[in-house]
């Protein structure tokens, strides 16, 4: 039965350019599902992997990077850069992650953010190579045969579904095995060691896999943007991403993916002006962590927990 | 390449190094006594820029003076910081407090643009751009001074931490908690103190160097980003490796800056940071103390 | 038959010799004691046998097997594993869950196979939950396990944490402080459960603050004084032994074990 207002609800999603919405809606549409992707990837290294990463922003930049320079300096067709786009996200990550996890997952928090700002500087300017603060413009627009999936109404659906296969990726490895296991290094590392659990490897396959979405869904995004300039690789994106984990509770798949499409369409409704918004998301944050840490997640445990002592008292 | 340009490129390493170093001790100094990274650490820099552009070209406040003040209003702001947001914190999650931080620096970051706009804006002191010829290099005044406050920072962090009693407690809790506690060492006390030094700190080197760049809501993060760094590269808890390691950092980035790239001089910082995290993860000067 | 095989092993800490060149053995299926009073490296040595404090020096040795170097998982996987003083459990997670993760010790699934749910997963999961609820029972927390860790009491969590470790199918197991802080109902209930653990062929290594309970327990006991090896040997051999008594009295006047030796 669930299976089934699943494929209903899917359908739906299908069914929406075919709403009448304006260009813009249908762009922040595809923007919803940017940041389902990214979100997820950061709720699954964060909320199983316990692992606060500030990078994802910058995985997502590197992809739209990667394929933008394939497409325009080598001439390779944009499905091809997809791939190549991914790995070089890939590639990052384990590389960070790698270094900088041999010592603790503070030092992970910091490198990340690092590498973060790292990356910004070097896109604006290592011109040669970037272009610079103007970006690579002109790049080509996605199509199938005589199909140009130009503007966003038609964008939408090549975005929804490689963001349906990558939220059910990340869905399936949270339920798993892995999932569980994540969750144990997560509460508590220590203990997951000396029950013979390999926490590095299993959280590096967490920033990994993030990693890869995150750079596919930037290479995908860079060709419906047909520019790639530095502000591909904007705090702002970090700031969202946590604010969508956060308040969506981070461990808490569906939360997040709701989380993701509210606080994506409702600051467009509110028109408000991005460093506004920005401001309210840091109150938010701020707020949320003296009064309520565990976000909404922590209440649902403890919760159990209550139910829990009632019925075996 | 003369040797003038080469001294100039050393003298300027050095100022900024020394600037590292004090945020980077800053940043070092909360984190072993509240265990708490602060990411907010680099807005609080900016605001001390941003106090000084509103002093001396709007309010017409000398140069000293802004500096001085600046610097006791940071003192101010880390004492209200600590009060309503840190003190709580102390021991809970790590990632509580450092989102708590970064959504404090999302605030003020973000406020500060909506209320200046991104526009650099140039701090007009009484100095201008007049320099003086030292040996072969041409400093301005306004540089040389802060060197001048870059070192008093240093200094006065020094005495602090090694001539007082309050400051001998900061180390004492840095390097083992529960001995300190143990010894009757009020931890209060001491957070206090010491996120009100970090921030006055920073305060200051962003008052000192307004002057010498140009003031935008968005340095706060540029500049801070390398102090996180040099924690790693000097080791957490270690706050004389991070001085070290930025007034390191500062030269070699000047050097590589002026000699080879820009791009390259911002890299130094992250290349050698995984270059110690995978050979010496503990830091160059690491006390062992593992977070 | 030497399960367990310490050499000179040394710790120094902030400037202090946690352990100066500690050595001994463990027999396979013995159940040795590891005593001494406050700061004499007991925990030291479990934290760096298990490769959770990174030893200065010395080398061990499980059945012939090297450990020295390497990560607290891979020596779990080799057949040591351990308990923690302040008991450590997955508080969000059911009991059953916690038991089941810890057969990767053993049995580490694949992530192909993980992901795909595969029928070797899930005749591995089914092994693995028959044998976590067989545990529970063994400790008795049989009606908690669906529910999360979190709700138990200390000492349920410490019944929990030996399930947990007996999960890992280990050679050999040390146990940090097992009873510490707990009543003596369940300080005889853990008793009992080491006392079945050690029946089923699996060695143990206590270190412990409560003497009498040591020395009710092992067949050896060994005794650590300001990181050096004091002297081993039989319960009643320790207990008379008039340097172990000078090493306790000279100790911390509220030591537990002074009380039990006088």
């Amino acid at each position: 039965m669930r299976f089934g207002a699943l494929l209903v609800g899917i359908a739906a999603l299908y069914a929406l350019p075919l709403c009448g919405l304006s260009e813009y809606w249908m762009t922040v549409a595809v923007t919803a599902c940017a940041f389902a992707v990214l979100s997820q990837g950061l709720n699954l290294v964060y909320g199983y992997g316990g692992l606060l990463s500030l990078a994802q922003v910058t995985f997502w930049g590197l992809g739209a990077y990667a394929a933008a320079l394939l497409a325009m300096e080598l001439g390779w067709s944009p499905w091809a850069t997809l791939p190549v786009a991914g790995l070089v996200a890939v590639l990052a990550g384990l590389g960070v992650g790698y270094a900088s996890l041999r010592l603790s997952r503070h030092s992970f928090a910091i490198v990340s953010l690092v590498l973060a700002l790292l990356v910004q500087l070097v896109a604006r300017d290592w011109q040669s190579l970037t272009r610079g603060p103007l970006g690579i413009p002109g790049l080509p627009t996605l199509r199938i045969g005589d199909v140009e999936f130009a503007s966003a109404a038609r964008f939408y659906w090549p975005m929804l579904s490689f963001a349906l296969v990558a939220l059910a990726v990340i869905w399936r490895v949270m339920r798993s095995r892995i999932g569980r296991l994540l969750l144990a290094i997560r509460q508590n590392e220590a203990l997951a060691g000396s029950h013979g659990i390999d926490a590095l490897a299993h959280r590096l396959l967490a920033i990994g896999l993030s990693a890869l979405l995150s750079g596919v869904a930037g290479g995908l995004f860079a060709f419906k943007l047909t520019i790639v300039d530095p502000s591909v690789l904007d705090f702002y994106y970090t700031e969202s991403m946590l604010i969508m984990v956060i308040i969506g509770g981070p461990g808490s798949f569906w939360g997040v993916t709701i989380a993701a499409v509210v606080f994506t369409v409702v600051p467009e409704l509110l028109r408000l002006s991005s460093e506004l918004r920005m401001v309210l998301y840091g109150a938010v944050l701020v707020g949320a962590m003296m009064v309520m840490p565990a976000g909404f997640g922590g209440l649902v445990v403890r919760y159990r927990e209550k139910r829990w002592r009632a019925r075996l008292a | 390449m003369t040797f003038g340009y080469l001294l100039t490129l050393l003298v300027n390493g050095l100022v900024i190094g020394a600037f590292y170093a004090l945020l980077a001790m800053g940043l070092s100094l909360i984190f072993g006594v509240l265990e708490i990274v602060n990411f907010a650490h680099g807005e609080f820099y900016m605001l001390g820029a941003l106090a000084a552009l509103l002093a001396i070209n709007y309010l017409h406040l000398g140069y000293w003076t802004t500096i001085v003040t600046v610097t006791l209003a940071g003192a101010c702001v880390g004492w209200l910081f600590h009060r309503a947001l840190l003190g709580g914190l102390a021991g809970h999650s790590f990632e509580r407090s450092l989102l708590l931080t970064l959504g404090l620096g999302m605030v003020l970051q973000n406020g500060a643009l909506y209320i200046f706009t991104a526009t650099p804006q140039i701090v007009r002191t009484q100095f201008g751009m007049s320099s003086i010829l030292l040996v072969d290099v041409r400093l301005t005044w306004v540089r040389l001074f802060a060197l001048v406050w870059a070192a008093v920072g240093l200094i006065g962090l020094y005495l602090l931490l090694y001539r007082t009693r309050i400051g001998q407690a900061m180390r004492a809790v840095a390097e083992n908690r529960e001995a300190a506690l143990i010894v009757g060492i009020r931890p209060e006390r001491v957070a206090r103190l010491a996120v009100m030094a970090g921030i006055a700190l920073c305060f200051m080197s962003g008052a000192a160097l307004a002057p010498v760049y140009v003031v935008t809501p968005t340095m706060g993060l540029i500049f801070a980003f390398k102090s996180f760094a040099i924690v790693v590269i000097g080791g957490f808890g270690s706050i004389g490796g991070a001085a070290l390691a930025a007034l390191s950092l500062g030269v070699i980035e000047a050097l590589v800056g002026g000699t080879m790239s820009l791009v390259l001089a911002d890299a130094v910082a992250f290349v050698a940071m995984i270059l110690v995290l995978l050979f010496r993860p503990l830091g160059l000067f690491g006390t062992g103390v593992r977070i | 038959m030497t399960l367990l095989r310490v050499e000179r092993l040394r710790k120094t800490y902030l400037g202090v010799k946690a352990l100066d060149d500690v050595s001994f053995t463990v027999a396979a299926g013995e159940i040795a004691g590891l005593i001494g009073p406050n700061g004499s490296g007991k925990s030291t040595t479990i934290d760096c046998l298990s490769a959770f404090q990174r030893a200065d020096a010395g080398r061990w040795h499980l059945g012939g097997i090297e450990l020295t170097g390497r990560a607290p998982y891979a020596i779990a996987r080799l057949g040591l594993t351990r308990t923690f003083q302040a008991v450590r459990c997955y508080d969000a997670l059911s009991l059953i869950d916690n038991l089941t993760c810890a057969t990767e010790a053993r049995h580490a699934v694949g992530w192909r196979d993980a992901f795909f749910a595969t029928a070797r997963l899930r005749a591995h999961e089914d092994a693995a939950r028959t044998r976590a609820a067989e545990l529970l029972d063994l400790v008795g927390l049989t009606r908690y396990a669906e529910a999360p860790a979190g709700i138990l009491s200390y000492g349920q969590r410490k019944l929990l944490a030996l399930a947990g470790a007996l999960m890992t199918e280990p050679k050999i197991i040390l146990l940090d402080e097992p009873v510490a802080g707990v009543n003596p109902t369940m300080i005889r209930l853990i008793e009992q459960a080491i006392g079945r653990i050690n029946q089923a062929g699996i060695a143990l290594l206590i270190v412990e603050h409560n003497v009498e309970f040591i020395m009710a327990l092992c067949r050896r006991v060994i005794v650590l004084d300001a990181g050096r090896l004091l002297a081993e040997g039989p319960p009643a051999i320790i207990r008379d032994d008039p340097r172990v008594l000078e090493a306790y009295m000279g100790g911390a006047p509220d030591d537990i074990g002074a009380e039990a030796l006088a």
